[in-house]
């Protein structure tokens, strides 16, 4: 099977598990995902608090509060610290797509997202930016052809083409040296 | 002043076949998370997915900015049961999120209510940040 060398919906097209036996032009069927999460807040915004679980039940009742989210986390997350978990799953699974598109799928890779909440001039709220960096463990490729695919990986994630209309997505890829085993 | 939340993931081997981990986050609240990309195109398995984080963020962020905009109304919420369910198209992308909220909230009437969900829809920080979504839909209910 060859994985066609761009962003992820070709990826997820070419990788699906019937491709071997379907043509390329009828996997417009891949059924759409749905994910859902649910939130339960008492009180007002600056002294009331919530709570935030998962459907597929991979976390459960994760408390947050104004506070958390703008000042020190104290333990409790944030919309945008579930953001940036987000944008580093995306992108880790997008860059390991190109890599394999490439013929050099990784060894491991170590994605950190950090998303920036920021007060704008009218004294609202914005997300500004996602910062990504990744190091890859990956024989046979070279940092310039790293670099290369990192930048094909985050226009291929579906997140970072969301909020770059509106946010900064910066992208900083590492080759690191090949080593055997972890 | 900024505040930055980080979030670290590690992943092995290509896309279909290997498998991540979301190690960390800053505040600690969640780690040691599996992904892969069947639970995140298929069944979910248990295992959670970026659009699952990303229905998490929304819903979290949208509660937050209803219930400032209802306690600046004089009617701060008892409680408000928020759900977001975001729709993802292989291939295409995230293509819908659907809002819902149902809201216990003393002296308000369902227009204000209405209202009051409406803006925090269309204020909250990831509302705007996700605003090229092609579809955000929302649906509030007022509990007595």
């Amino acid at each position: 099977m060859t994985i066609a060398p761009q962003p992820l919906g070709g990826i997820a097209e070419s990788g699906h598990r019937h491709t071997d036996s379907v043509p390329a032009h009828s996997l417009v069927l891949v059924p759409r995902v749905q994910r859902e999460a649910n939130v339960t807040w008492e009180g007002n915004v600056a002294r009331g608090s919530g709570a935030i679980s998962a459907a597929t039940g991979a976390f459960d009742a994760l408390p947050f509060s104004l506070a958390s989210r703008v000042e020190k986390p104290d333990g409790k997350t944030s919309p945008e610290e579930l953001l940036a978990a987000a944008h580093a799953a995306c992108y880790a699974m997008s860059l390991a797509g190109e890599l394999a598109g490439a013929g050099t799928p990784p060894d491991h890779l170590d994605v950190n997202a950090t998303v920036t909440l920021d007060q704008v001039e009218d004294g609202s709220h914005r997300i500004v930016s996602s910062e990504l960096l990744a190091r890859a463990r990956v024989t046979g490729t070279d940092q310039e052809t790293l670099e290369r695919l990192a930048q094909s990986a985050s226009e291929g994630c579906p997140f970072t083409k969301l909020i770059e209309a509106s946010a900064t997505v910066t992208v900083t890829a590492t080759l690191e040296g090949d080593t055997h085993g972890d | 002043m900024a505040t930055d939340r980080t979030a670290e993931v590690t992943w092995h081997d290509d896309l279909m076949s290997g498998s991540g981990r979301i190690d960390s986050v800053t505040s600690g609240a969640i780690g040691g998370l599996d992904v892969d990309w069947r639970a995140r195109s298929e069944d979910g398995a248990a295992k959670t997915s970026p659009e699952e984080l990303i229905a998490a963020a929304h819903a979290a962020c949208f509660s937050m900015a209803l219930s400032n905009g209802l306690g600046q109304a004089g009617h701060a919420p008892e409680e408000l049961k928020t759900s977001a369910t975001v729709t993802f198209q292989p291939g295409e992308g995230i293509t819908k999120i659907a809002l819902g909220v149902a809201g216990k909230v003393p002296g308000m009437d369902d227009d204000a209510f209405q209202e009051a969900a409406k803006t925090a829809k269309e204020n909250c920080p990831v509302s705007k940040a996700l605003a090229s979504v092609p579809e955000i839909s929302l649906t509030a209910r007022l509990e007595s």
